[in-house]
């Protein structure tokens, strides 16, 4: 993935290039809105993640511009929670907006929801591991096992096989699997993902579905202890 | 601007009707003279008629021409008075062309003013028939009475009516003005009573009792505008201080853990496990700092967008699904009651749903119901969630929207919510155009509120 990031707050710009840099991505940073329209209009890019406020050129006159030349998909970042600021970035073309303060994981999550938009690959079995999630029977099983799992259980594991890999906030888990779209300070998240793991992993040697503290769940087979 | 005063206002109004009162009296005093005048003008003339009509009636003597014109020219000695006579007989006429004067007297009935001879002098004239005697043909005797005097009794009043008039105007004028300031005198005090008023003496109000009726309900409305402005300004400053409190917690334990981990060489695991339980706090710290702009901008007035018409009793139950583990956790559940359709913005619907079954989970005692009650109202619905609970008193109830309140200020300060659940309930609420609620009854509380239906759908 090919990542644009126009942002003059150093720090934010810095561990932006460093965490997507090592989540594989090629990243371009520009420090303000001259050199980001520069480097927006002149070379491709997957997604371009653009603050709303920059010195030189604003971020929504960046964005209008770009929307006159190309479509490359924008995600906006506002410190502003102004209504206004949203409504008029989603009005300029942006594809989507984070307020901050934000999380990496949330960022990282819209970045693929924008880049993922279109070429939905539909596999019918998902494979991690041991673990056989079938899409069409709503069936799992493990080594052998079939695993009884209640309609949001099986949800929330599909969420998880799809992404694997992935660290999924539980901002996003809510949204997707409850369809619940604000930021929750409920645990119920915690209490579901502790019902699905102690189905899928208690009885097995080597877990499968693991917390990042502070940022969400992943579910991906790690060789070794880590 | 220049600033208008009341006292000379009041001085201006009064004395314009003063003048306009004096110059009425005026001019009916000088119409009451100008008659009096007129009528002892006529009474002066009839006189002068009087005195030759007798005269003529009754002389009965040969000479009688000649002692006429002696007594004519006896009369008109003063030079104010003008008699006229005529007659077929040239011998009985008297003065400047008398046949004239005689027709003009005939056609009018009473008596005429008119100039007369060359130094048109203004006189009243008035005319009689006399009947043929042996003495005299049939004659027109006119008599004419200069009215110069009466005229100038005239001019002199009003000469002097003019400037008694304006005078006593004036004087009205002063003495208004005066007045005035003495009768505004309170406004003066309700400004110095406001004067005091300022961020450290904010129990200061006007001085009701000294207040006269005009301005009492001026002052009731002043001083609870200034109740509501320092209820919100204690709000603020208590809120400022929760926040700072609520910030402080999360930030110490970061800088501790932070300082206490560099102080020695530690290893990678070890340092892994500092930075995501600092990442934990941040997190907290977030979450407090979205959810207060959140409330903010429901406070600057920022209605729902994205409305939409929605079974609430559908979000609901959305809702409760997302609870499910927590309630079989908990062994609690859940009765949904009643359906209404509202206009919603769904995502904070839901949020709204959410804290108060939060609320709920965390009060109602194992194993019991909860209630999640909806209605359609006549301005949109309402929807409330009830649970078991301890009796609340009625000034918790009150507090309990306010942000970082909890009802149970020894409870830790746990990870959910921050104290700030129901503030946001209330913000969700108002950005509909509805409001919170709380009552707590035979063991039941209840908390809800309501959807003011298609008024916060208006804005795009």
């Amino acid at each position: 993935m090919k990542i644009l990031i126009i942002e003059d707050e150093r720090k934010t710009a810095d561990y932006l290039l460093q965490g997507l840099t090592e989540q594989g991505c090629s990243v371009d940073v520009a420090y303000d809105g001259i050199d980001g329209q520069h480097l927006a209009v002149h070379h491709d890019h997957d997604v371009i993640v653009l603050d709303a406020m920059l010195p030189g050129l604003n971020g929504f006159e960046l964005l209008r511009s770009l929307r006159a030349v190309k479509n490359t998909p924008v995600i906006m970042l506002t410190a502003r929670d102004g209504v206004e600021d949203r409504v008029r970035g989603l009005r300029e073309g942006a594809d989507d907006y984070l307020i901050k303060p934000f999380s990496f994981v949330e960022l990282f999550a819209r970045l693929q929801a924008l880049t993922r938009r279109g070429r939905l690959h539909e596999a019918t079995l998902l494979r991690v591991g041991p673990l056989h999630v079938d899409l069409n029977a709503r069936r799992a099983q493990r080594e052998g096992l079939r695993i009884d799992l209640t309609a949001k259980e099986f949800a929330l594991l599909e969420l998880l096989a799809r992404r694997q890999g992935e660290i999924l906030s539980k901002t996003t888990i809510a949204e997707l699997v409850w369809d619940m779209h604000f930021d929750s300070t409920t645990n119920v998240v915690e209490v579901a993902i502790k019902r699905l793991r102690a189905k899928i992993d208690a009885p097995f040697a080597a877990p499968l579905l693991h917390t990042i503290r502070g940022m969400g769940y992943v579910l991906e087979e790690r060789s070794t202890n880590s | 601007m220049q600033r208008r005063s009341i006292a000379l206002r009041l001085a201006g109004m009064f004395s314009a009707v003063a003048l306009a009162g004096f110059a009425l009296i005026g001019l009916a005093v000088h119409e009451l003279l100008a008659r009096n005048l007129a009528h002892h003008q006529q009474e002066l003339v009839d006189d002068r008629i009087q005195d030759l009509s007798y005269m003529l009636e009754h002389g009965r003597s040969a000479d009688l021409v000649d002692r006429v014109h002696d007594k004519i020219a006896a009369l008109t000695g003063d030079g104010r008075t003008q008699y006229w006579l005529w007659s077929e007989d040239p011998a009985w006429r008297y003065g400047v062309d008398p046949r004239n004067i005689a027709e003009v007297t005939r056609s009018a009935s009473g008596m005429l003013r008119m100039p007369v001879g060359a130094g048109q002098k203004q006189l009243a004239v008035a005319g009689i028939d006399i009947a043929a005697t042996p003495a005299h043909p049939p004659l027109r005797l006119v008599a004419g009475v200069d009215t110069a005097p009466i005229n100038q009794i005239l001019r002199r009043f009003e000469i002097r009516l003019l400037p008694v008039i304006l005078c006593g105007a004036l004087l009205v004028a002063a003495l208004s003005y005066r007045v005035a300031s003495v009768g505004l005198r309170p406004v003066a005090q309700l400004s110095a009573d406001a004067r005091r008023i300022g961020p450290n003496t904010r129990d200061q109000r006007l001085r009701m009792p000294a207040l006269p009726l005009e301005l009492a309900e001026f002052g009731s409305s002043f001083n609870s505008a200034l109740d509501r402005l320092d209820a919100a300004y204690t709000q603020l400053e208590s809120f400022n201080a929760d926040v700072a409190h609520e910030l402080r917690t999360p930030l110490a334990n970061l800088i501790g853990q932070t300082q206490v981990t560099l102080a020695r060489e530690r290893g990678a695991v070890e340092l892994r496990e500092v930075l995501q339980s600092n990442l934990e706090e941040l997190e907290r710290l977030r979450t407090i700092v979205s959810d207060m702009l959140f409330l903010a901008r429901a406070e600057r007035g920022e209605r729902a967008a994205r409305c939409v018409a929605t079974s609430l009793s559908h979000e609901v139950g959305k809702t409760v699904e997302f609870f499910d583990v927590l309630l079989d956790d908990a062994g609690l559940g859940v009765d949904i009651e009643g359906d209404a359709t509202a206009i919603v913005e769904t995502s904070l619907f839901h949020r709204a749903v959410t804290n108060l079954l939060q609320n709920a989970i965390q009060h109602a005692p194992r194993g019991a119901r909860i209630e999640a009650h909806i209605e359609g109202t006549p301005e949109g619905a309402l929807v409330s969630v009830s649970n078991p609970s301890d009796p609340v008193a009625p000034e918790q109830l009150l507090r309990l929207f306010d942000r970082f309140y909890r009802v149970d200020a020894s409870r830790p300060n746990s990870n959910a919510n921050h104290g700030l659940g129901l503030a946001i309930v209330k913000a969700i609420a108002s950005m509909h155009g509805g409001r919170v609620f709380a009552h707590s009854q035979d063991g039941i509380m209840t908390v809800g509120f309501t959807l003011g239906g298609n008024r916060g759908a208006g804005e795009a």
